[in-house]
C-alpha cells in the first residue's frame, strides 16, 4: 500500500471475558461503562451497512464531510444522505482525527445514554462528572446492568467464549458491521498458565524496542528473559532495576549476570510449587479468559485495521495479562474483585458509571483497561500499570513520513511529514541511521521528565543523553563529541522514534534547502502561531517564515538575516520541521548521455571490431558458422553500425519505435478523442510505487485506493514496479574497474562480417538519452559513462562536447583529474534515487567538496537534475 | 472480483433434538468429513469449534456473523424463523459461505450472504422451501441408528433431488466464475446475486476543481443515467473546465453538478485535476523518479501530449513554434489561463482538416520528426520547480515546447502523481486570530450571491459566447462578466449583513490597520467575503472562483491588507 491510512483505531470497547468452573462464562468488565449499541456503530443498521446500497440515512453516522458541509450553505439535506455514505471506507481520513471524528459521530447519532463516557477520568475520580452528565445518565442505560452494546450479557458471554481451539488464536467476530478482536488465552491442561520449562531467549532488537521502557534497556546489564510461556509466545518483561523478583521468576539458571540467583533447578521447582500452592490444587479454577476489543472499521480498511489492532495491541495485551495471572493468578483474582463490586452495586441499584468509577479505583486490572482503551481509542500510547513489578506500554504504530503527495481524491493525511529521505532504498545498504539527526518531537526537559520517571542512574544517564541531542547534528558527531557510546545513541534513537517522542531526519543544515511542505496541516496554524509567538517572540512570525519559505526555494541561510541569528533561525527551522510545516528538498540526478558520446563509442566499438575481425580473418578463414553469428548480432546491439539500422540505441527504444510505427494510424485517430491519458488500474496504482518505495508496507491489506479504478478489480500490488528492473539486461557495471580495463565493453561484440567499411556514426545518428541506474548499467551504456568520465581529464579545454544549453566550461576549482578520481563514487548516486546531499556522509566526504564535484559535472551538462522532498 | 475466492458454501440446520447438523456442503468434505469419492481430503476447519457462531444464541439471529476460524472466514447470516407449526416453535438456519481470511474486499460477500439468508427466510415462510426437503432427513437419520456424521450427509447430500443442495452448487460455482448468478427457484421467486465490489467514499468535490472523465462515457450506446445534472453536464466536462464553470455551461446548480460529479468520482470514471492557468505554479514529486526510469509511462506521456501531427510539409514545424510563442505571448498579455490549450486545440481541427487532404506518403520520415524524444520529456518534467510559473518555463524552454501541448503535458504529469500544483494560500496574520472564521450571516450571503452571480455571468456568458468565448478559458469569461457588469457588485453582501458583521469586527480589532484596508464602502463590500479566505485553508483557485475575480486581484488584495504585511500568501 503506497499511502498511510490516517491513525484511526475504531476502537469503541474493551470487554474482559472470562470462563471458570465455578462462574462459567462471565462478562467481568467493559469499559467504557455506557457502550453505544452494536447496531449504532455499525452505521445505518441494515442495508447500508457498507453505504452503497439504498441508504437510510437516519442514523448515518455522518462524518469526514466537513469540508463538504461547510463549504455549500445552498446544500440541502440530501447532501448529508451522501455524507452518510461516504463515511465509510475513509471514514477516518480527512483533517478529522479519530478522536474528533468518533466525537461527532457520537454527538450526531445523539444517543444521550452514552455520549458522556469521557467524563469519566480514571486516575481522579472524584472531581467532575457531576452536573451534565449525570441527569442524562440516570434516565436511561446507565442502570441497565444487563446488556452491553445492545446485546444481553449472556448471549454475549457464550458468544466471546470460544473453544479451546483458538487458545492464542487470533479470536475475531464480526457482528454486523463491527468486530470483536480477541486473543484468548487458555490454562494448560495441568492447570499450569505458563510452561514449566523455562527456556532462555535472546530478545531481539525489535523486542527490545518494543518494550516501553527505556531505562531498562540501557542498563548494562544485557539481561535475558526471566521467563517465557513458550518460544513464540513471550510477554513483556518486568522491570530490571529496582526489580523486586516475584515468585517463581528468578533469574533462571545460567543466567550470570545477578549472583545472588540460585541455581536453575531448585528455583524452578521452588517456582512451579509455589505457584501451584496458590491455585487450588492444580485445577485452578478460571480456565480461560479473552480480552475482546470492540471495533468498527470502514470496509475497505477493515483487514488492516483489525490487524494493526490485533498485533499491536490485543495480542501483546493478552500475553501481559496472562504473565501476570502465572505469576499470581492476577487476572482471576482482579476479576473476582470486579465481579463482586459489580454484584452488590447491581443490587443496591446503583448507576453504572459509579460503579465504573469505583471498580476502577480500586482494581489495577479495570484500570488498566480503562486506560488502555482511552489512550488507543485516541491513537494515543498506553502506559499500562499492573502492579508495583510490571508496567509497559501499548500503542499502534503510526507512519511519521511519507514520500507520497496524496490526490484530490485519496485519503489525506495533512501534517504528515513528507519526504523520502526514511525510505530505504536497498537492503544491502547500510543503514544511515548513524548519519541520521534526531529531531525531539517534544521539549527536552518534557521528555526527560517522562522518560526517567523513576530516579536512578540511569535516569540521568539519559537525561545527559537526551539535553545533548539536537537536530543540526548527526548521532555520530553527537556521541563522538560527548563520548557516548554509538550503539546507545543508536538505541535511544530508535526508541525514541518507535515511541513518536522523535524523528530521524537528514541533519538540518544552512546550506539545504526548505520548502513549505505542499502536505502541511494548514487547518492547525491558528493553534500554532500563538505557540511559536511563545517560542520565538522576537523573531518573524509563522506566516511569514512560511511565506518566506514558500517562495523560489534557496538554501536556509539566504535567509538568516545575521549570523547572531544563525542559531534562533535553526531553531525555527528545527520547529518548523517537528510540525510537518517544512520539508526538505533533495537533489537527485541521473546521467544524461550525448549524442557526441554515443557517436565517439559506436566509432570505437566499430574499430575494435574491425581490428578483431582482421584478427580472426588471420587465424581462420571465415568458417560456416557465420550465418550464425549474424543472427546472433541481430539481437546484440552491435547492429547499430550497420548503415541503415542507425536509429536506434537501445533494444527498448527499438521496441517501441516498430510498435508505435504500427500503431501511428491510430493513434492518430485517437489523439483527438483521448481526453485522459490511459490510466488503468495497474498503472495508476503500480506506477505510483515505482521506485521508490517505503519498505515498511507491513500492511499489505491496503484499502484498495479505487480511485482511478478502471481495472478495479484486478488490483496487485504493484506489477508494473516490478517489471521496470526487470525491464533492462542487467550486468554488473565495469565501472569499478575503471578505465584501465575498456576490454569489458567490447567482449560482447564479435565479428561483424557485412561491414566492409561502415560509414563513421556521426552525432545525428542518435540521441540524448538518460542512464537510470549506473550501478546496473548495460554494457554500452558502461561504455558511454565511461567515456563521459573521461572527457574529465582535459579539463576545459579540448573536445568537451557541447552541452546542450548549459553555460560552458565554467568550473570551479575542481579540475579534471580531481573530477576524474571521484567520478567512480559520484556515479554510484546518480540513479535519481539517492540524493545528492546524502553522498557526503554515504561516501565520508565534504559537504562542500561534494558539492563542487557535482556542479562541475553539471556545469557540463551530463545531468538531468530533479528536486523533490 | 477475484476468481473463485469463495472456497465453500455450507447450509447448516438447528435440531432440536440432534443440535446442529451440516445437511449440505459444497464442495463436499469442505465442513465435515464426508465419504464421497470427490471429497476434500480434510474439512476446511474444525466444525465443532465453531458451532455456537453458526447457531447462535437468538440475540444474534438476523445479524450477519462472521469469523476467522483456522485462516479461513466464514461469513454466515443465521436465521430463526419462530413458527407453531415447526417443533418447539423454532426453525433455525443457517446459510454461510467460507472464503480465504485475508481476503481484502469480503464486504461483498457479506451482502451476497445476508440477501441470500433473507431470501431463503421469505421461501421457507412461504411455502416451507428448506423444511419441505427434511421430512425424510431427520427420520432417515433415526433409521441409520443416529449415525454421527458421514453416512446420512451422502446420503442425502448427493442424492440430486435436493434443490437446496442445487442452490449451494449453483451460488458457489456462479459467483466464483461469473461473480453474479441468476437461479429461478418456482414460478414466482428467482435468486439474484451479484458481488459488488467496495468501493472508497468519494472525496467532497470543491467548486474549483476540474473534472476529467477517464473513460469514454459519449461512446456508450445508452445514456448513462437517468440523472439529468449528469447528462447535461457530460458534455462539458473535459479537463478544462471547473467545476462552477460547468454548472454554469450546463446551466445546471452548483451543488447537483457537484454531486453528479462526485457519482462520477465514486465510479471511477474521472479525476480531479486543478485549473491550468499560465501563471500557476507546477513541482515534481517524490514519483517524478519513476517516470524518469520508465519507458512505457514515457510513450504514453509523448502520444499524450503531442500535437497532432502536420503532414503537409517542412514548414509545418514553424509554424507549429510561431503558434506557441504567439501563444505563450498572448499569454503574458492577457493572463487568461489556459487560452493556450484552446490554441492549440483549434489549431488541432484546422490540422486535422488539412491531414486528411495530404497524402499518406512520407509519414516515416515525418513522423519520427514528431516524435518527441523521452529525454526531452524528462528535461521538461525535471525542469518544472517551485517558485517558478508555468509562464517563465514555458519561456525557458520554447525550443524544446515545439510540438507539444503544455496543457496536456501538465496535465499528464498531474494525473500520474509526479507533478503537483504548487498552489497558493492567503493568511491574514492578524485577523485569523481576532476574527471568528466566517460569520453565519456574512457565508450565507456570500453563498446566495455566489450562486446569483452563477447566473449573473451566466447571461454574460450566452452574451460573450458569439465573440470570443470558445477559446478563452474558465476564468477569462468571469472576469469578462466582472468587467461588463458594473452591477456585479449590487449581488455583494447586502449592507445590513455587513454592518452587523462590521461591529464585531472593529470592536475586537485593536489594529488601526483595518480601515486602512477597504477604504471605500465599495472596497469594503468587495473585501469583505475574502476575509473568510485567509486562513490558510483556501487555496486562491478556490477563492477566485468563489469570489468570481481574477487572481491577481485577490492576490493583489490580500497583499494589500493592512499595508503592513499582514496578508501574507503562502505557496505550498
Amino acid at each position: 500500500m503506497a499511502l498511510p491510512l490516517p491513525p484511526a483505531s475504531n476502537l469503541h470497547s474493551v470487554l474482559l471475558v472470562t470462563k471458570s468452573r465455578s462462574l462459567g462464562p462471565r462478562l467481568v468488565f467493559h469499559y467504557p461503562p455506557l457502550s453505544p449499541s452494536a447496531a449504532a456503530l455499525s452505521g445505518a443498521k441494515d442495508p447500508s451497512w457498507f453505504r452503497h446500497d439504498t441508504s437510510t440515512a437516519s442514523a448515518g453516522s455522518g462524518s469526514s464531510n466537513s469540508d463538504w458541509e461547510s463549504s455549500t450553505a445552498t446544500d440541502d439535506d440530501n447532501d448529508i444522505e451522501i455524507g452518510s455514505r461516504t463515511s465509510g471506507g475513509r471514514g477516518s481520513g480527512r483533517t478529522i482525527t479519530g478522536t474528533s471524528y468518533r466525537d461527532r459521530d457520537r454527538s450526531k447519532l445523539g444517543n444521550d445514554v452514552w455520549n458522556k463516557q469521557e467524563t469519566i477520568d480514571e486516575d481522579d475520580p472524584d472531581d467532575e462528572n457531576g452536573e451534565g452528565g449525570s441527569l442524562d445518565r440516570r434516565r436511561g442505560g446507565d442502570h441497565d446492568w444487563d446488556s452491553v452494546l445492545g446485546f444481553k450479557t449472556d448471549a454475549l458471554e457464550k458468544m466471546l467464549t470460544p473453544s479451546k481451539d483458538f487458545n492464542k488464536r487470533r479470536f475475531e467476530l464480526g457482528v454486523e458491521g463491527i468486530v470483536f478482536v480477541g486473543a484468548p488465552m487458555f490454562v494448560r491442561e495441568d492447570g499450569l498458565w505458563k510452561k514449566p520449562k523455562r527456556r532462555k531467549k535472546k530478545r531481539s532488537d525489535m523486542e527490545k524496542l518494543e518494550d516501553g521502557d527505556l531505562v531498562k534497556n540501557l542498563t548494562g546489564t544485557d539481561e535475558e528473559d526471566e521467563e517465557a510461556d513458550s518460544p513464540e509466545d513471550k510477554p513483556v518483561k518486568p522491570k530490571q532495576e529496582p526489580f523486586v523478583y516475584p515468585e517463581g521468576f528468578e533469574p533462571g539458571y545460567g543466567h550470570g549476570s545477578l549472583s545472588s540467583a540460585p541455581s536453575g533447578a531448585p528455583s524452578e521447582v521452588g517456582s512451579d510449587a509455589r505457584s501451584n500452592s496458590t491455585s487450588i490444587d492444580n485445577n485452578p479454577d478460571m480456565t480461560m479468559f479473552n480480552v475482546v476489543f470492540v471495533l468498527n472499521p470502514p470496509a475497505l480498511e477493515y483487514q488492516q485495521r483489525v490487524k494493526e489492532m490485533y498485533d499491536n495491541v490485543t495480542r501483546k495485551y493478552a500475553k501481559a495479562l496472562k504473565f501476570e495471572e502465572a505469576r499470581f493468578q492476577y487476572v482471576w483474582k482482579e476479576s473476582k474483585r470486579i465481579i463482586d463490586i459489580k454484584q452488590r452495586a447491581k443490587e443496591n441499584n446503583e448507576s453504572l458509571t459509579s460503579t465504573w468509577r469505583k471498580i476502577i479505583a480500586t482494581s489495577p486490572l479495570a484500570k488498566s483497561i480503562a486506560v488502555m482503551f482511552d489512550t488507543i481509542s485516541n491513537d494515543q500510547i498506553a502506559h499500562i500499570h499492573f502492579d508495583a513489578s510490571f508496567n509497559t506500554s501499548f500503542q499502534i504504530p503510526q507512519a511519521d513520513s511519507t514520500p507520497y503527495l496524496p490526490n484530490a481524491l485519496e485519503p489525506q493525511m495533512p501534517g504528515l511529514w513528507l519526504t523520502t529521505s526514511n525510505v530505504v532504498l536497498d537492503e544491502d545498504e547500510s543503514p544511515m541511521t548513524q548519519h541520521a539527526a534526531l529531531l525531539l518531537l517534544e521539549d527536552t526537559e518534557t521528555l526527560i521528565k517522562d522518560l526517567g520517571g523513576d530516579s536512578g542512574v540511569n535516569a540521568a544517564a539519559i537525561a545527559f543523553y537526551i539535553r545533548n541531542i539536537i537536530p543540526t547534528k548527526s548521532l555520530l558527531k553527537i556521541s563522538k563529541r560527548h563520548d557516548i557510546s554509538a550503539n546507545d545513541m543508536e538505541y535511544i534513537a530508535s526508541h525514541l522514534v518507535y515511541w513518536r517522542r522523535a524523528r530521524l531526519i537528514a541533519p538540518l543544515s544552512p546550506r539545504d534547502t526548505y520548502i513549505v511542505s505542499p502536505n502541511a496541516d494548514f487547518s492547525s496554524l491558528p493553534a500554532a502561531i500563538p505557540a511559536y509567538a511563545q517560542r520565538f517572540p522576537t523573531l518573524p512570525t509563522l506566516p511569514k517564515m512560511l511565506s518566506m519559505l514558500s517562495g523560489t526555494p534557496r538554501p536556509f541561510r539566504n535567509f538568516i538575516p545575521t549570523t547572531e541569528h544563525r542559531d534562533a533561525y535553526m531553531d525555527i527551522l528545527a520547529w518548523l520541521m517537528r510540525g510537518g510545516w517544512v520539508t526538505q528538498l533533495r537533489t537527485f540526478a541521473w546521467m544524461r548521455v550525448t549524442p557526441e558520446i554515443k557517436a565517439q563509442v559506436a566509432a570505437e566499438m566499430a574499430r575494435e571490431e574491425r581490428i578483431k575481425k582482421s584478427d580472426e580473418a588471420r587465424r581462420e578463414l571465415l568458417s560456416d558458422n557465420e550465418s550464425i553469428t549474424e543472427s546472433l548480432l541481430s539481437d546484440k546491439r552491435s547492429s547499430l553500425l550497420s548503415a541503415g539500422t542507425v536509429r536506434s540505441s537501445t533494444p527498448l527504444r527499438l521496441g517501441r519505435r516498430d510498435r508505435s510505427a504500427e500503431a501511428q494510424d491510430n493513434e492518430e485517430m485517437h489523439h483527438s478523442t483521448t481526453l485522459s491519458p490511459r490510466v488503468t488500474g495497474s498503472t495508476a496504482s503500480g506506477y505510483r510505487g515505482s521506485p521508490v518505495r517505503a519498505s515498511s508496507d507491513a500492511g499489505s491489506t491496503s484499502s484498495q485506493r479505487t480511485t482511478i479504478a478502471l481495472g478495479s478489480s484486478q488490483r496487485p500490488e504493484s506489477p508494473s514496479r516490478l517489471a521496470i528492473r526487470d525491464v533492462k539486461p542487467h550486468r554488473p557495471s565495469p565501472l569499478h574497474l575503471q578505465p584501465t580495463s575498456p576490454s569489458r565493453g567490447s567482449v560482447v561484440s564479435p565479428t561483424s562480417p557485412a561491414a566492409p567499411s561502415p560509414p563513421l556514426p556521426s552525432p545525428k545518428d542518435f540521441k540524448h538519452s538518460v542512464v537510470y541506474s549506473p550501478q546496473k548499467a548495460t554494457s554500452l551504456e558502461a561504455r558511454w559513462l565511461e567515456k563521459i568520465g573521461q572527457t574529465f581529464e582535459d579539463g576545459s579545454t579540448a573536445i568537451d562536447p557541447s552541452p546542450p544549453k548549459n553555460n560552458e566550461g565554467i568550473v570551479f576549482g575542481v579540475t579534471g583529474k580531481d573530477l576524474r578520481e571521484n567520478w567512480p563514487t559520484l556515479l554510484k548516486h546518480l540513479d535519481g534515487r539517492h540524493a545528492i546531499e546524502d553522498v557526503a556522509t554515504r561516501e565520508g566526504m565534504k559537504r562542500k567538496r561534494v558539492a563542487t564535484l557535482f556542479n562541475a559535472v553539471k556545469d557540463r551538462g551530463w545531468l538531468v537534475v530533479v528536486r523533490h522532498w | 472480483m477475484p476468481g473463485r475466492a469463495i472456497e465453500a458454501i455450507f447450509y447448516t440446520r438447528f435440531h432440536h433434538e440432534k443440535g446442529s447438523r451440516v445437511l449440505h456442503q459444497v464442495p463436499s468434505g469442505s465442513i465435515t468429513e464426508s465419504k464421497s469419492p470427490s471429497a476434500l481430503p480434510e474439512p476446511l476447519f474444525k466444525y465443532s469449534s465453531i458451532t455456537q457462531y453458526l447457531i447462535p444464541t437468538q440475540q444474534f439471529c438476523d445479524r450477519l456473523l462472521t469469523f476467522c476460524v483456522n485462516h479461513h472466514r466464514v461469513i454466515g447470516y443465521p436465521v430463526c424463523i419462530r413458527e407453531g407449526k415447526y417443533s418447539r416453535n423454532e426453525f433455525i438456519f443457517n446459510f454461510a459461505i467460507v472464503i480465504g481470511e485475508s481476503e481484502v474486499d469480503w464486504a461483498c460477500y457479506g451482502e451476497v450472504v445476508r440477501k441470500l439468508g433473507r431470501l431463503l427466510r421469505g421461501l421457507e415462510e412461504q411455502g416451507g422451501f428448506l423444511s419441505r426437503e427434511e421430512v425424510g432427513v431427520w427420520e432417515d437419520d433415526v433409521k441409520m441408528g443416529m449415525g454421527k456424521d458421514d453416512e446420512d450427509h451422502s446420503a442425502f447430500g448427493i442424492g440430486g433431488g435436493s434443490k437446496v443442495y442445487a442452490l449451494c452448487e449453483m451460488v458457489l460455482e456462479d459467483l466464483n466464475n461469473y461473480a453474479e448468478c441468476m437461479i429461478p427457484i418456482d414460478d414466482s421467486n428467482t435468486i439474484n446475486l451479484k458481488l459488488f465490489p467496495t468501493r472508497p467514499p468519494p472525496p467532497p468535490i470543491l467548486a474549483h476543481q476540474v473534472p476529467l472523465l477517464t473513460i469514454s462515457l459519449s461512446s456508450l450506446q445508452t445514456p448513462v443515467s437517468s440523472d439529468l445534472t449528469l447528462n447535461r453536464v457530460l458534455p462539458y466536462i473535459n479537463g478544462i473546465n471547473s467545476i462552477s464553470r460547468i454548472a454554469q455551461l450546463a446551466d445546471t446548480d452548483l451543488s447537483l453538478t457537484r454531486r453528479a460529479i462526485q457519482h462520477l468520482v465514486y465510479y471511477g470514471c474521472l479525476v480531479l485535476l486543478d485549473i491550468f492557468s499560465f501563471g500557476a505554479i507546477y513541482a515534481c514529486t517524490a514519483e517524478i523518479g519513476g517516470f524518469v526510469v520508465d519507458d512505457d509511462i514515457k510513450d504514453e506521456c509523448a502520444q499524450y501530449v503531442r500535437v497532432p501531427r502536420l503532414r503537409i510539409g517542412s514548414d509545418a514545424r514553424t509554424i507549429r513554434l510561431g503558434s506557441e510563442s504567439s501563444t505563450s505571448r498572448d499569454e503574458q498579455n492577457s493572463r487568461s489561463s489556459s487560452s493556450a490549450s484552446h490554441y492549440s486545440d483549434t489549431a488541432n481541427s484546422t490540422v486535422r482538416t488539412s491531414t486528411d487532404l495530404d497524402a499518406p506518403s512520407k509519414t516515416d520520415t515525418d513522423s519520427d520528426e514528431w516524435r518527441i524524444d523521452h529525454s526531452t520529456l524528462i528535461q521538461l518534467y525535471t525542469s518544472l520547480r517551485q517558485g517558478l510559473t508555468l509562464k517563465n518555463w514555458v519561456l525557458d524552454h520554447l525550443d524544446l515546447l515545439s510540438g507539444i501541448d503544455v496543457r496536456r503535458l501538465v496535465t499528464f504529469g498531474i494525473i500520474k502523481g509526479f507533478l503537483y500544483r504548487v498552489h497558493k494560500y492567503a493568511i491574514a496574520t492578524n485577523l485569523n486570530t481576532t476574527l471568528p472564521p466566517a460569520p453565519p450571516t456574512s457565508l450565507q450571503t456570500s453563498a446566495a450571491t455566489s450562486t446569483a452571480n452563477l447566473r449573473d455571468s451566466d447571461v454574460a456568458t450566452i452574451r460573450n459566447t458569439q465573440a470570443s468565448m470558445a477559446h478563452h478559458a474558465q476564468q477569462a469569461p468571469q472576469h469578462n462578466a466582472h468587467a461588463q457588469h458594473p452591477s456585479f457588485s449590487l449581488h455583494r453582501p447586502s449592507v445590513a449583513s455587513t454592518t452587523s458583521l462590521n461591529p464585531q469586527v472593529t470592536a475586537k480589532q485593536d489594529v488601526p490597520a483595518f480601515d486602512s484596508i477597504l477604504p471605500s464602502e465599495q472596497e469594503r463590500q468587495n473585501g469583505l467575503p475574502l476575509l473568510k479566505f485567509l486562513d490558510g485553508m483556501h487555496c486562491f483557485d478556490e477563492i477566485c472562483t468563489e469570489l468570481q475575480t481574477p487572481e491577481r486581484v485577490v492576490e493583489g488584495k490580500v497583499r494589500g491588507i493592512g499595508g503592513e504585511g499582514l496578508g501574507l500568501v503562502i505557496q505550498r
